[in-house]
């Protein structure tokens, strides 16, 4: 047989092959699904980094979060809709009338995973954790109050009480992201300084123990983990069924954002790591259609992409561009911008458009039009006409007093698709009002090291929030912050309206009425639209997509939107 | 072995020693003059000023860049590759537990593409000109013109859709052949044209007036000239697929050496940077080393030039 | 068929040489609701009869879905060499879109075109010179051996095993925030020819290595070549190899144009490039809902295609031997 006879009756074998397999793997239909919870099962989720360390006191990174969240328990929760706090291991708390005082009564008879039971040894034990300098824990400067520690002691094996070094308006809500540790598991490490390295990625599965829903059970290095039901987890539900229903979760790592998808929409997995990209919705609302995937749209995220000038005094990096310090211009810009084509174009219509930091995700603390600056290229150029911005050769371009044109640079942050695409919009709208933007997509770390050494023009970059509460930002709120974008770190107030908002978040951070709170915090959030250092275009929507089978889901705006409440999962249903 | 080959030997592995650790110190100097270090992935995610810079002071950041070489040079040469500052553990136990990952991938998709893109290679550049070789050579250029992520996501996308096969982490079907078909095309590439040269050499012409047929013709006297140059560039084919290929092993997540280089870059961690670098030039000397070895194999006249 | 292949690589130039009047769009524009717009469609005919070519505006119907379907209320004819282009429509009828628009609305056709002027460029460039020097060291160390060889050699795989990516960090930190495109250009071809020489030496040196212990070879230093002469006598036996790794290089540079531009070395955001457009195809959307996404890769395809054709070895003399050798049979 010649080479050519050989190879024509392989091709036709594996055509015949590929049509049959086509034809059979079509038209599956799908059963339909009631909704009673039901014990059993396992769930597949997908997340996007892998775990180098099971210590959420340890880690502060998003994948640390989820492991305590699905292994660990807080003495209570905020409630992501409400705000409300629902009682965990903590079951009643009663505080003195200057809020400074509480006495919490821990819930009775609750275990850790490996039997031993929870006392308030244990609550103590986390604090003092936190607080020791050897651990350098990223919760620490959350828990401190004007820069003291919060006072725990017990009365008793189920009481203790917490002291506020001075008013906190935050109150209690602030245990929400306490998870409480073992003491009997934990307690040597943290004496003999190697809390650390306690429980690390490398570290034997079985020395964990915890009080949340699920227990690890198996970690296979940079490929999955498995969690298994913890036996002893003292939810129940409202009919008395012992919680969690899923009797195995397993979290496998994919890198890729789009091999992740695929595995969804396939049904290899039941639940990605976070919302759907707004291209992908799409092909997701296809597979809903279908019957193999549900979208829920969980409302506008919590970070907003911020758009800074670098505004510290003296930067050498403006130095040459005055008009970049100028309110006007910057205002001249915000009206520039096109916001709703933004909100059109880069996210396909799935997003608020926003004026400020703070997003209708936010809840009640966001104002609607609050430093709304509408889209007018009139006023924009009038504004820049104001301050001697003129177009002096007929280049379409405007120039300065020294008749050099008005340019700056953009950095972004290459690989993010909306910020990428939302800076090439920018720099096309921008050139109609005769401005020339260089947008500069370079990779995340290099954003970061140039912001670091104030190396910059304007960025567009942002941060994940992860709170609907935006008061918790404090770094980016006070001019001392670290996050304070266009002007960090700041000794004292460089600007009156800086010094001001430094007051307000002062004053709203120690009072304990919420209303007076919001009142205050509004008041900064205007002080931030009237001299513009910063610019927000568009809050996206987080929708959340699921395989049909899981049930029990509530979505949120805050990261990870479904395994926020994993006890609560259940499926119905074999995997397709 | 005789004075000569003795000293060929000694010659390699002083060469091989040279490159390694050269090429980890400048990939350490490199990463350390780029801008960012360990804790710029802090910077705006919440940490506080204080914590970053205890951890500088932690991870010896503060000292000034003659000295963080020379102590790493000294590591390096008691063959020490420090800690990772990401993982929180020594570099050498995470390079060592990737690289079996990888090196699995990387012999399964060696074998795929030695086994179908040497042959292929030999049929499409003996035969050159007829319809066969002309529909071969264009799947294979298809193949290479493709850049990597495209062909990873369509062969995911094709697996996931028909369910033909899995596509959950750690099976190894869909990346040996997204890491393997490249190669085999390239191998099938580079074999074509060392046979078509081979066929137009007059050695060749001569085997056959000698009256030799025509299938000994091609595939033995023939494929053993043209392994020549195939198996000059065998030895890189070898080093990078064995260091890792950080395009596929980052789209199928496949926890190898390719995809701990990329989080090493992601989280400017030097030390593993540094000890990745390491652990390529290793497997680039080893590489050559198998790559020539095959060759005199092959071709005794080379014995010598070894 | 070579000749179509060559014709071709001219048609393909003279394309990128006449942008700015072939395309119907700036590449750069991003029109508003056409964010993955579908290719139009060009109708001779409809209900009326028979039209000089037309197409249809399109509508957007639901834009997170991304459905647009013709609006078959009024026909828009195409104009010919108006405005300044080969092809147009009226303005006011939309853009005209023969590729389809990518994910902010831009005319992927011209940003196909425009871009092919830069990097193909880039990619021709960096491939011959690494060709070049490739072809030299591995000439020289092939032709003597020896410790000239082993030294050449390992700074071969010294480059190779050197991440390219923080050597690009460290250079783009040393260069102001915007540099000219032509900067870049120059910059990156000579990093490409830099980065990919020892792929070509190794190659080049194991066949020159071989062709050394040939008669014409030995005749030739008998004879009192010098070496320099001894090693242009022995390099034309690589000319095969050469012509290949030609074919090989250029698809790789391409990909490595969009690798590099990641960590900010490559054509700012603006100006279109293959490199960036082949990293958009690198989407599930692309293959899913979008597919004329995938075009750059199937230019790319074209363009290799006509690159290996053309460039490839003729019919060899041992292709006919095999023949004559069967049919005697």
């Amino acid at each position: 047989m010649t080479p050519s006879r050989i190879l024509r009756l392989v091709l036709a074998v594996a055509l015949a092959v590929a049509v049959i397999v086509f034809v059979w793997q079509r038209g599956t239909p799908q059963s339909e699904t009631d909704s009673t919870p039901r014990t059993g099962g396992k769930l597949v989720a997908t997340f996007r980094t892998e775990p180098t360390h099971f210590n959420r006191l340890v880690e502060a990174r998003p994948v640390a979060r989820l492991t305590a969240l699905l292994t660990q328990a807080t003495l209570l929760r905020v409630d992501p809709g409400t705000g409300a706090l629902d009682p965990r291991l903590a079951t009643e708390w009663t505080g003195t009338p200057d809020g400074l005082t509480w006495t919490i009564t821990l819930r009775n008879g609750v275990r850790f995973s490996d039997g031993t039971a929870f006392t308030a040894s244990d609550v103590l034990f986390t604090f003092q954790a936190i607080y020791d300098e050897r651990v350098n824990s990223p919760l620490a400067p959350d828990l401190l109050v004007k820069g003291q520690p919060i006072q725990v002691r017990a009365i008793d094996d189920h009481h203790i009480v917490l002291t506020f070094p001075s008013p906190f308006g935050q109150g209690l809500a602030i245990l929400d992201s306490v998870p409480i540790l073992p003491r009997h598991k934990l307690q040597a490490a943290l004496d003999s300084g190697t809390f650390r390295t306690a429980w690390s990625a490398s570290s034997t599965v079985s020395d964990m123990a915890g009080m949340g829903p699920f227990m690890l059970q198996e970690y296979v290095p940079a490929q999955h983990l498995r969690f298994v039901r913890n036996p002893h987890f003292w939810h129940t539900d409202t009919k008395g069924q012992k919680l969690p229903y899923l009797d195995e979760l397993e979290v496998q790592i994919v890198l890729e954002q789009n091999a992740e998808l695929l595995r969804l929409q396939s049904g290899n997995s039941d639940l990605t790591n976070g919302g759907a990209r707004a291209e992908d919705l799409a092909m997701l609302h296809d597979a809903e259609t279908a019957g193999r995937v549900r979208l829920v749209d969980a409302g506008p995220a919590t970070d907003v992409s911020t758009f800074w000038f670098n505004l510290t005094p003296g930067a050498k990096a403006v130095a040459d561009k005055p008009w970049l310090a100028e309110e006007a211009f910057r205002r001249a810009i915000s009206h520039a911008v096109n916001r709703q084509a933004i909100v059109d174009t880069v996210h396909l219509g799935s997003a608020a458009v926003v004026y400020g930091p703070v997003s209708p995700g936010h809840g009640d603390w966001f104002v609607p039009d609050l430093g709304a600056t509408p889209f007018d290229l009139a006023r924009a150029r009038t504004l820049l006409t104001s301050i001697g911005l003129h177009d002096r050769n007929g280049d379409g371009v405007l120039d300065d007093a020294s008749n050099r044109p008005v340019e700056f640079s953009l950095l972004t942050q290459r690989g993010h698709t909306e910020r990428e695409r939302t800076s090439a919009l920018v720099r096309e709208q921008l050139r109609q009002v005769g401005i020339t933007v260089n947008v500069s997509p370079l990779d995340q770390n290099v954003v970061r090291a140039r912001f670091e050494s104030g190396d910059y023009e304007t960025i567009y970059y942002g941060a994940q929030s992860n709170s609907t509460d935006p008061t918790t930002s404090r770094a980016f709120w006070q001019s001392g912050g670290q996050m304070h974008f266009w002007n960090p770190n700041q000794i004292t107030p460089a600007t009156e309206w800086e010094g001001r908002i430094d007051a307000l978040m002062q004053q709203q951070a120690e009072t304990m009425d919420r209303s007076e709170r919001k009142r205050l915090f509004a008041e900064a959030q205007q002080l931030l639209a009237d001299h513009v250092p910063a610019l927000w275009f568009a809050a996206a929507h987080v929708t959340v997509p699921m395989s049909a089978r899981v049930g029990g889901a509530t979505p949120s705006v805050i990261q990870p939107p479904v395994l926020w409440n994993a006890e609560m999962l259940y499926v119905q249903g074999p995997r397709r | 072995m005789n004075h000569a080959t003795a000293a060929q030997v000694i010659r390699r592995v002083v060469a091989a020693l040279v490159l390694v650790l050269s090429v980890s110190t400048a990939a350490f100097t490199l990463a350390r003059l780029a801008p960012g270090d360990e804790t710029t992935a802090d910077v705006m995610e919440g940490v506080d000023a204080e914590t970053i810079a205890r951890k500088r002071e932690r991870l010896g950041l503060d000292r000034p860049f003659p000295v963080q070489l020379a102590h790493f040079t000294w590591d390096l040469l008691r063959l020490d590759l420090g800690e990772s500052a990401s993982y929180d553990r020594p570099v050498a136990a995470l390079v060592a537990e990737r690289g079996a990952n990888t090196a699995r991938l990387a012999f399964a998709a060696l074998l795929l593409a030695t086994l179908v893109g040497l042959p292929l290679g030999v049929v499409t550049g003996a035969y050159a000109g007829t319809w066969v070789a002309r529909l071969l050579s264009t799947v294979s250029i298809a193949v290479l013109a493709c850049p990597p992520l495209v062909a990873v996501l369509a062969l995911l996308y094709i697996a996931a859709t028909t369910g033909w096969m899995s596509v959950a982490t750690g099976d190894l079907l869909v990346p040996s052949l997204a890491l393997g078909l490249p190669v085999a095309a390239t191998l099938e590439r580079l074999q074509s044209q060392a046979t078509q040269d081979a066929m137009a050499s007059p050695d060749l012409l001569a085997a056959a007036a000698r009256g030799i047929p025509p299938l000994r013709l091609v595939w033995v006297h023939a494929a053993r000239q043209s392994l020549r140059p195939v198996l000059g560039v065998y030895g890189i084919v070898i080093g990078s697929l064995f260091s890792g290929s950080m395009a596929v092993e980052f789209a199928t997540s496949w926890p190898g050496l390719g995809r701990l280089m990329l989080d090493a870059v992601q989280f400017s961690d030097v030390r593993l940077v540094a000890g990745c670098v390491f652990a390529g030039g290793i497997c680039l000397a080893v590489g050559n080393l198998v790559a020539d070895g095959l060759r005199t194999l092959v071709d005794p006249r080379v014995r010598d030039l070894v | 068929m070579r000749g179509a292949a060559g014709g071709l690589l001219v048609a393909f130039l003279l394309l990128a040489a006449t942008a700015p009047w072939i395309t119907s769009n700036s590449p750069e524009r991003p029109f508003d609701d056409r964010a993955f717009a579908p290719p139009m469609r060009v109708h001779v005919r409809d209900a009326e009869g028979w039209h000089a070519p037309f197409v249809y505006r399109q509508q957007l119907v639901h834009r997170t879905r991304r459905i647009y379907v013709e609006d078959h209320v009024a026909r828009v004819p195409l104009r010919w060499l108006s405005t300044g282009r080969l092809v147009s429509i009226d303005p006011a009828a939309g853009p005209l879109l023969w590729c389809g628009a990518d994910a902010l609305g831009r005319d992927l056709c011209a940003r196909l075109v425009y871009g092919a002027r830069l990097s193909l460029g880039v990619a021709v460039l960096g491939a011959s010179g690494a060709l070049l020097l490739g072809a030299l060291l591995g000439g020289v160390a092939g032709a003597t051996g020896g410790r000239l060889d082993t030294l050449i050699m390992t700074v071969a795989d010294f480059v190779l095993v050197l991440p390219v990516v923080y050597l690009v960090m460290v250079l783009r930190a040393t260069r102001p925030l915007v540099i000219s495109p032509a900067e870049v250009f120059w910059l990156m071809a000579t990093l490409f020819a830099l980065a990919a020489w020892p792929d070509v030496a190794r190659g080049v040196r194991a066949i020159v290595a071989t062709e050394r212990t040939r008669d014409y070879a030995a005749a030739a230093r008998a004879l009192g070549a010098g070496p320099w002469r001894v090693i242009t006598q022995l390099l034309p036996a690589a000319y095969g190899f050469l012509r290949i790794e030609f074919v090989l290089l250029i698809p790789a540079l391409l990909v490595a144009e969009s690798t590099i531009s990641f960590v900010g070395f490559g054509f700012e955001g603006a100006t279109p490039s293959w490199g960036g457009l082949l990293k958009d195809s690198e989407a599930l959307t692309a293959m899913y809902s979008a597919p004329w996404l995938l075009l750059p890769a199937a230019a790319l395809f074209v363009v290799v295609l006509a690159l290996q054709t053309v460039a490839g070895s003729r019919a060899s003399l041992g292709a006919s031997v095999v023949d004559t050798t069967a049919a005697r049979r």
